[in-house]
């Protein structure tokens, strides 16, 4: 057996085989193919192989098709039904609770620190020695007195990790502070608020409104 | 209204992909129905010895699931053909791993077509597989697609993972071997 000169037509002989070819295409080959035994004998070997190979076990088109993921049209229907949009609202019915009890503790702080008795009640927190108990803010209209804060010793003796933490902190109240070391830390205080501000690197979050002159209305 | 036209064989490819992406299951059908017997046919000129169903089925979910990265620059069917032989491929280097076996490499490997000598109806066609399966893999694997499914050299590069040149070659020399073993 040998090979076919013509290399146009012994190109096509394979997908004559397999039935890929068009009327017009098909019928030219044949054509050479009835005239031409080395063409002929190569078709009748690929044809042979294509009767070899074609007996592939049948498969189950419903059981495939079972398997396969939903069109990307149904997955997003059905991602956008159900559970997904509920917990998206206890997120936001979260984010709501805890914006309302933030609020209402920095309320509460702020409410606190500007009260004229919070110095001392912050101080007698810090000192070690005493126990803040009562704190009395003036009350009823035209009482302008100082709050009073009621200490108490603190009754029990210190355990030992107590008094370690007591050697830790950096001292006692402002109550320890005598009326000099005092006013040395208001004077300090005061250099402090008097010195320039540094430009922040944070930008500006004042909004910036329009210059609207009179003109232009 | 065109969503509830019954995929036909008039439908092509394309038409059908399109229809499944809007959430017409029954296009998933039609094509699974037109290109499944010719993957199953391509799996066992694989060498796939059993589970061809569960390979083809395989190449459907894996290509639907990523039906977005179809381009349309070949065929449907050569993407298909592309995604079945490196799952085949990765199911054999798994397997090979699996049972630490001898390598089944160009050269050796006849015996991935045991399987076939029971669907071989006669002499001849036994044969023909014999001498089909002392061709290296790359080589069987481009004369198959060449002679059973009737794919360009193009397409069968772009499956193989080759050139178009390369697949000619491969395909003539294919074929000069397997003249060679049946009637020299």
């Amino acid at each position: 057996m040998f090979d076919c000169a013509n290399v146009e037509m012994r190109e096509r002989l394979p997908e004559l085989a397999a039935g890929a070819l068009d009327a017009a295409t098909r019928a030219r080959v044949e054509a050479h193919v009835a005239a031409c035994a080395d063409c002929a004998a190569e078709l009748e070997t690929l044809r042979l192989v294509r009767a070899a190979y074609t007996n592939a076990p049948v498969v189950d088109v419903r059981r495939i098709v079972s398997a396969l993921p939903h069109p990307p049209a149904v997955s997003r229907t059905a991602s956008h039904a159900g559970p997904p949009v509920r917990r998206w609202m206890d997120w936001r019915i979260a984010a709501a609770l805890t914006m309302i009890t933030v609020g209402g503790l920095s309320v509460a702080v702020a409410r606190r620190a500007g009260s004229p008795g919070a110095v001392d009640s912050a101080g007698a927190q810090t000192n070690r020695d005493s126990v803040v108990i009562a704190s009395t803010a003036p009350s009823g209209a035209g009482n302008s007195g100082p709050a009073e804060t009621v200490h108490v010793r603190r009754p029990l003796a210190p355990t030992r990790a107590s008094s370690q933490k007591a050697q830790l902190s950096f001292g006692g109240g402002v109550d320890d502070l005598d009326r000099a070391t005092i006013e040395a830390l208001m004077g300090a205080l005061d250099e402090i608020d008097r010195a320039p501000v540094a430009p922040s690197a944070e930008p500006d979050r004042t909004p910036v409104l329009p210059i609207i002159s009179e003109g232009t209305r | 209204m065109g969503q509830d036209r019954e995929p036909n064989d008039d439908s092509t490819d394309l038409d059908l992909i399109a229809r499944w992406k809007a959430g017409d299951e029954r296009a998933a059908t039609a094509l699974v129905e037109r290109h499944a017997p010719a993957l199953a046919r391509f799996a066992v000129s694989l060498g796939q010895r059993s589970d061809v169903e569960e390979v083809v089925q395989d190449t459907f979910v894996r290509a639907f699931g990523s039906i977005e990265s179809f381009r349309a620059d070949s065929s449907l069917r050569t993407w298909l053909f592309t995604i079945e032989r490196r799952l085949i491929l990765d199911r054999r280097r798994a397997e090979r791993r699996r049972r630490d076996d001898a390598a089944l490499d160009d050269v050796n490997a006849a015996t991935e077509f045991d399987a076939l000598d029971g669907m071989v109806a006669d002499e001849a066609q036994t044969r023909v597989t014999k001498a089909v399966e002392r061709l290296s893999r790359l080589q069987r694997e481009v004369f198959l697609l060449r002679v059973n499914q009737g794919l360009s050299y193009k397409e069968i590069a772009e499956i193989v993972g080759s050139t178009e040149g390369a697949a000619r070659v491969h395909y003539h020399n294919a074929v000069r071997a397997v003249k060679e073993l049946l009637y020299v």
